[in-house]
């Protein structure tokens, strides 16, 4: 019983408004999933290099959050393709470290609707766990840098044009609805969070018996 | 809901500025209609009676066009991401070429409009709704030149000039090898596609197997007849949007 558990496939979504406590906050929890035995791997953001090219042309200022969010869903759709879709089908819990939820949360908190964006990711499948990774020094705030997280990304972007979109309201309104979406069904990676999260993708049911996503597809011949 | 006092503001600033923004005309239409040929006629045509005049080309956005470019030509796209980055050059260009011209009073020309997107990705097999969904809100166009020729015309028109691309084929989705017969078979499916789009979206249709000179006669009379789909009614989410984002000249 224990051995079929560990090899069924899952997926882990872990979502924050810091990519360095994001970060850290994947490691932990595929370091405590190794050490119960379960083979897992962390998929990133940029894992395509568009985010990374994108930064190295001269219009990347001018990149607004609408724009940005397309760049994301392509991103991502470039990391279900070869990096999640290939690992749970051979059986291995993913981390999908962020995933959707970050980049709703963060569009939302530069004023994008968030319809808008949930529509946009619908090809993205549901996650089987969802978890959170809180800022651990949320008074110091972000500091906007290319070579961080896609919120401090974005906000290096957008600082010399709009500056408005980089400030404490935009952020807080990331940190809030990543909350909002953390408190509805996620585990928050703090603390013995981790362990709690740990039990729950063990529990959790396969990704293979998960509802399947809707994708904006139609068959065709 | 009643509106903001800033959104009230901003709706009297574009209800302003609807009788001085320029006209945005799209052209449309399957691969060798001559799109390309009947926009630079027309621009030299604009510019002779004094209109300022902006061109604006597919994939053309100096924010993704070298990664777009490298991606195509390594065949590395997947649908979704072919798609979707068409969606980003085109919000792109929508946010730093087409609305700072437009409230300028500049005219601008595209030289195909986010209805390529919409034939060819839905002829990809991905859904309508949802690529609507991707690029809006829209800005629509006041005018929609659409150049109408069978498939079978424009499979011929392009094996006499140039091999189509691997995308541009539809070899991702056909997956034959022969790039001339994945068009074939894929520009089909796409002037379905236009068809559909072109009742939809009321676009004017000329025909693209007339003389140059009587498409461009024809294309005259369009554009000198044409009338502005006020910002107001079609495209004030668009425009509020860019708006918000960078103040735009002379608010």
């Amino acid at each position: 019983m224990d051995r079929q558990i560990q090899t069924a496939a899952r997926l882990i979504a872990v979502d924050g408004s810091r990519g360095a406590d994001l970060a850290r906050s994947a490691d932990r929890l595929a370091a405590a999933l190794r050490a119960q035995g379960v083979e897992c791997v962390i998929s990133r953001w940029d894992a395509s290099g568009l985010f990374g090219e994108l930064a190295q042309t001269s219009d990347r200022t001018s990149a607004s959050p609408r724009t940005l969010s397309l760049v994301y869903a392509a991103d991502l759709a470039f990391r279900l393709r070869w990096e999640i879709r290939t690992a749970l089908g051979a059986g291995t819990v993913v981390i999908a470290a962020p995933y959707v939820e970050t980049a709703i949360a963060f569009g939302a908190g530069c004023g994008l609707p968030e319809q808008w964006l949930r529509e946009l990711l619908r090809f993205a499948p549901r996650p089987d766990v969802q978890c959170l990774a809180r800022e651990r020094k949320r008074d110091r705030g972000w500091q906007p840098r290319l070579d961080r997280g896609y919120p401090e990304y974005c906000a290096a972007l957008f600082a010399p044009s709009s500056p408005r979109l980089v400030s404490k309201r935009a952020r807080e309104g990331m940190i809030g609805a990543l909350a909002a979406a953390g408190g509805r069904r996620g585990y928050e990676l703090s603390g013995s969070g981790v362990e709690r999260a740990v039990t729950a993708i063990r529990r959790s049911r396969p990704a293979a018996a998960s509802p399947r996503p809707s994708r904006p597809r139609i068959a065709r011949k | 809901m009643a509106r903001t006092a800033t959104a009230r503001t901003l709706d009297a600033l574009i209800a302003r500025r609807e009788a001085t923004r320029g006209l945005l005309i799209a052209f449309e239409g399957p691969d060798g209609s001559g799109k390309t040929t009947q926009r630079k006629l027309l621009k030299k045509w604009l510019e002779s009676r004094g209109d300022e005049v902006v061109s604006t080309r597919w994939a053309s956005s100096p924010l993704v066009k070298p990664l777009l470019k490298v991606r195509k030509k390594i065949r590395a796209l997947s649908t979704e991401e072919y798609s979707l980055l068409h969606a980003v050059d085109f919000r792109h260009r929508l946010e730093t070429s087409i609305l700072p011209a437009l409230w300028a009073g500049k005219t601008v020309l595209a030289d195909r409009y986010l209805f390529t997107a919409l034939a060819r990705d839905a002829a990809r097999g991905l859904e309508l709704d949802w690529l609507l969904h991707a690029y809006s809100p829209l800005l629509w166009p006041d005018l929609v030149i659409y150049f109408a020729m069978t498939p079978e015309d424009s499979r011929r028109r392009i094996a006499s000039t140039r091999s189509p691309r691997y995308y541009q084929a539809g070899q991702d989705v056909t997956g034959i090898e022969d790039p001339l017969a994945s068009y074939g078979r894929f520009i089909d499916r796409v002037v379905t596609e236009y068809e559909n789009l072109s009742l939809i979206f009321k676009f004017v249709t000329v025909d693209a197997g007339e003389a140059v000179y009587r498409q461009h006669t024809r294309v005259r009379e369009l554009v000198a007849a044409a009338e502005k789909r006020p910002w107001p009614a079609f495209s004030m989410d668009a425009v509020e949007e860019w708006i918000g984002k960078s103040k735009p000249p002379h608010a």
